[in-house]
């Protein structure tokens, strides 16, 4: 490195990348993304951090009360760049969770912008709250 | 009621490996600034050198092209923003899980060199921005031809 590279007064921390539990069979890194998850009255809603990866680069899937999450980069350095500096590692994203029953898989929807993947988990019809009114006897 | 669970993950093997992720990171790039144990300076950045130009790659995932704010003086590249993520202030909502990072960034970064500052080129893709730093004219490679005597 011809000359340090400083970095100044940044508010923000990120976290570390940290690679994914299990090994893959893909060759290169898989790491695990952060993710965010709400649940509200009538969803949980997943929000995991995938930059570089595009819309044909990530499969979801639901089997046998697994969800996961698995995702290839599709921004990558051209193969002539020579790296100078390097603070962040490039790979895939791979993550699962085990998802509760109550959980309708057949509307589980999907979507992918600026490398961040929203999933929203509908909760079947039965396991909604209910309010249940209080009459007078 | 647990509805999410994490599979197969022994918190000592991450620790584990989080250890030696550090000391490969430290080992070969020794980046300045604060300690990676305490999470790394946002947002992470790479640098590519080419012929004619250095390239940054910064990964920004959840932002809009508007919101970034790329400027170069000299040598050094300022990038600017803030990651906003918003949850919902209502009573039916419950956090399960927050690990993304939001906030206000503000990250200068040292080229070798100063690049061509009027033909600096910034692109924002799929959650990683892209700068890209034309070297001056007195930087590119030149071909010396050879006379023959």
């Amino acid at each position: 490195m011809s000359k340090a590279m400083t970095t100044q007064s940044q508010e923000m921390q990120s976290r570390a990348k940290q690679a994914a539990g299990r090994e893959g069979t893909r060759p290169g890194w898989v790491f695990r993304p952060d993710v965010d998850i709400l649940e509200t009255a009538d969803e949980f809603v997943v929000s995991a951090d995938l930059p570089g990866v595009d819309e044909g680069g990530v499969d979801v899937e639901l089997k046998d009360g697994v969800l996961s999450i698995d995702a290839r980069l599709g921004v990558l350095p051209d193969a002539g760049w020579r790296p100078v500096y390097a603070e962040f590692r490039m790979g895939g994203y791979r993550r699962s969770f085990d998802v509760a029953e109550s959980i309708d898989p057949a509307k589980i929807r999907a979507e992918l912008r600026d490398g961040v993947l929203t999933l929203r988990l509908p909760k079947a019809e039965r396991h909604k709250p209910r309010k249940i009114a209080v009459t007078q006897a | 009621m647990a509805l999410f669970g994490f599979r197969s993950e022994d918190p000592w093997s991450a620790f584990d490996q989080l250890r030696r992720e550090l000391s490969d990171v430290l080992g070969s790039y020794a980046p300045e600034g604060p300690s990676l144990a305490r999470g790394q300076t946002f947002p992470p950045v790479n640098l590519y050198e080419t012929e004619d130009a250095w390239v940054l790659m910064a990964e920004l995932p959840g932002l809009r092209a508007e919101d970034i704010e790329v400027s170069v003086e000299d040598d050094r590249v300022t990038l600017r923003g803030e990651r906003k993520i918003e949850v919902p202030d209502r009573p039916d909502v419950s956090v399960h899980r927050r690990e993304r990072q939001a906030g206000i960034f503000r990250r200068t970064i040292q080229l070798p060199h100063a690049p061509e500052p009027d033909k600096v080129e910034a692109a924002y893709r799929h959650g990683v921005l892209q700068v890209r730093l034309p070297k001056p004219a007195s930087r590119k490679p030149r071909q010396i031809s050879i006379h023959p005597s």
